[in-house]
């Protein structure tokens, strides 16, 4: 599979001058996107890392204080622990679900198929904040529809979002339903990039159709998989909205994320706000290591092959 | 009829039945918001909860059009909301793909030094930056204007990067023939690349727009004392919690808040649907 781009030849190597005369028009047309990437992104990160190294009150340059500082501040590690665990299953559910929904889709007629992935991509269009009002119909203790449903058989209503474990069986649920239908179509995507003369080679051979998934399929999707995956991780580690909305991050802070603990601190004097931004970087490492992790997975299996 | 032909149209059946089957349970939320819109107080949260209001009302609608809350009115927020989304994604659509073009089609000094630089931005999350970013548009006096919920938000190296990866694959020689015309670079982008480029302008129009459309704690942080302006998902949040005890209100507004993106999605389904099978990856 060649993702690689193709890249412009030029057959006659020029001399540079003539080669670059376009060069006041390139930088003028690059201008606004560069300008606004430096104003937005560069500036901020800097002044990030900048201040994650310094005393909040004095500006004084401490050291690796602000880091030690927000490891050993309770909320902030249990949030952390609770988005890894929040997003170790939503990813993985989210995987396998679209993956195999998405071999679903191509094993149904066209007609079909297009309808079932028109309608799964509704969600697409949904914010976290009117996903929870959505949901909340249904998992309302005082009045919702599984309620009613448990009160008609004769059992006890759930608080679904302070009972048990049922706060995080929610929030994976309205997280998954959000992007199900988007990691379909990609996943999908990558089925139908799948050379089909593999499968007729392996028919020939008798593969069954659990053969052919697990020897042609599943190889065949290494870098759908690879791109669904850190998509998904990246965004789930960031998770705010749905939490926010269905238990404010509780009860007793078991559902609180990092970036919730950062919303809460914004306006919360009692919290140093360098110590806040230190936490905000030690995500941004965490997400940069797993992205280079999975990468580098999937290469050296690709280089053993 | 055989017995093979039977046991081919039994798979094909059941196949069907399992992908209507997740397609009724991924629309059933929706499906069922939709009439509770028109319940009254009493019935939203009744036992037993019934899918069809016993009297169809619409009193939740007009309750969001008319309510004040703390300076916060639904209709300005509607309208704030749309002209913010509009406007952010014409931008956004103008801007990244210029330099898509640029990326793609242009040869200048430094273009590895700018281009990894560029895509070195697509790997900070928002959170890294979040709290530094409301300094920086404090500096710049941007707060509670309708140029913070715009602006910042515009450029994105992932869209950049997909402009470019479209225009690679698009002959050297189409561009050759306009630029002897004397149509320049930018003459060439926007009377010949433009046009081109419909499928990839909807899938990332459509992902910007409802970006801005969704986005919820960027305005809550950066627009909240101006009420005027608040964007609709803050009006919601505000509303689940003032409009606790009378919930349809903040189910109407919920329901007026996604009619529009599907509305859009209605028009160019088959475009974005497309796009991203097609597109989506490269």
């Amino acid at each position: 599979m060649n993702r690689a781009a193709p890249e412009r030849t030029e057959s006659v190597k020029r001399p540079g001058s003539f080669r670059y005369r376009y060069k006041h028009t390139a930088y003028l047309m690059l201008l606004p996107a560069l300008v606004l990437l430096g104003i937005f992104v560069m500036w901020p990160l800097v002044m990030a890392v900048i201040r994650s190294f310094q005393d909040y009150n004095s500006g004084e340059f401490v050291g690796f204080y602000n880091f030690k500082y927000i490891l050993k501040t309770p909320s902030f590690v249990k949030a952390f622990k609770n988005v890894l665990i929040l997003t170790v299953v939503t990813v993985a559910l989210t995987m396998v679900t679209t993956f195999l929904f998405a071999l679903l889709m191509r094993s149904l007629s066209n007609r079909m198929g297009y309808f079932a992935r028109a309608c799964v991509f509704v969600p697409f269009f949904i914010s976290g904040i009117v996903a929870s009002v959505i949901f909340n119909l249904l998992i309302n203790y005082g009045g919702g529809l599984f309620t009613s449903l448990l009160i008609d058989a004769g059992k006890d209503p759930i608080a679904f979002a302070v009972e048990d474990h049922w706060p995080y069986f929610i929030i994976i649920a309205i997280t998954i339903w959000m992007t199900f239908g988007y990691q379909t179509l990609i996943m999908y995507a990558g089925l139908l990039q799948i050379p089909k003369s593999l499968y007729e080679a392996a028919q020939l051979d008798g593969a069954n159709f659990l053969h052919q998934t697990l020897f042609i399929t599943i190889p065949n999707m290494k870098n759908y998989f690879v791109l669904v995956c850190i998509s998904l991780v990246t965004a789930n580690l960031q998770m705010f909205e749905i939490p926010f909305m269905v238990t404010g991050g509780g009860p007793l802070e078991s559902t609180l994320t990092p970036v919730m603990y950062l919303y809460n601190s914004f306006r919360d004097p009692g919290r140093p706000q360098n110590v806040t931004i230190a936490g905000a970087l030690l995500v941004m490492i965490l997400i940069m290591v797993i992205n280079i992790i999975v990468f580098k997975t999937v290469r050296s299996e690709k280089s053993g092959e | 009829m055989n017995k093979k032909g039977f046991k081919n149209r039994l798979i094909r059946l059941t196949k069907n039945l399992l992908a209507l089957l997740v397609v009724a349970a991924i629309l059933f939320p929706i499906i069922w918001m939709l009439p509770a819109a028109f319940k009254d107080r009493t019935e939203l949260f009744a036992i037993p909860n019934q899918f069809l209001p016993e009297e169809w009302s619409l009193d939740n609608f007009e309750k969001v059009f008319t309510l004040t809350l703390n300076g916060y009115n639904f209709t300005s927020s509607l309208l704030a909301t749309l002209v913010v989304a509009v406007i952010a994604t014409a931008l956004s659509l103008f801007i990244n793909m210029m330099a898509g073009y640029v990326f793609a089609r242009m040869e200048f000094p430094l273009k590895n030094v700018i281009w990894w630089s560029v895509l070195i931005t697509m790997f900070i999350p928002g959170i890294t930056i979040l709290l530094t970013s409301i300094r920086v548009v404090n500096m710049l006096k941007m707060v509670d204007t309708l140029m913070v919920l715009i602006i910042p938000g515009v450029v994105s190296a992932y869209n950049i990067f997909y402009f470019r990866q479209f225009f690679l694959a698009i002959p050297k020689s189409l561009e050759d023939a306009a630029l002897l015309d004397g149509l320049g670079h930018f003459g060439t982008f926007w009377h010949i690349f433009r046009p081109m480029s419909t499928t990839p302008m909807i899938v990332i129009g459509i992902s910007v727009f409802m970006g801005y459309w969704n986005s919820f704690m960027w305005p809550t942080l950066t627009v909240s004392d101006n009420a005027q302006i608040a964007q609709v998902t803050q009006i919601i949040r505000v509303l689940s919690d003032a409009y606790a005890g009378d919930y349809g209100v903040v189910v109407a507004a919920s329901l007026i808040s996604i009619a529009i993106p599907l509305v859009i999605y209605l028009i160019f389904q088959k475009k974005i649907l497309e796009g991203i099978a097609t597109t989506g990856l490269k």
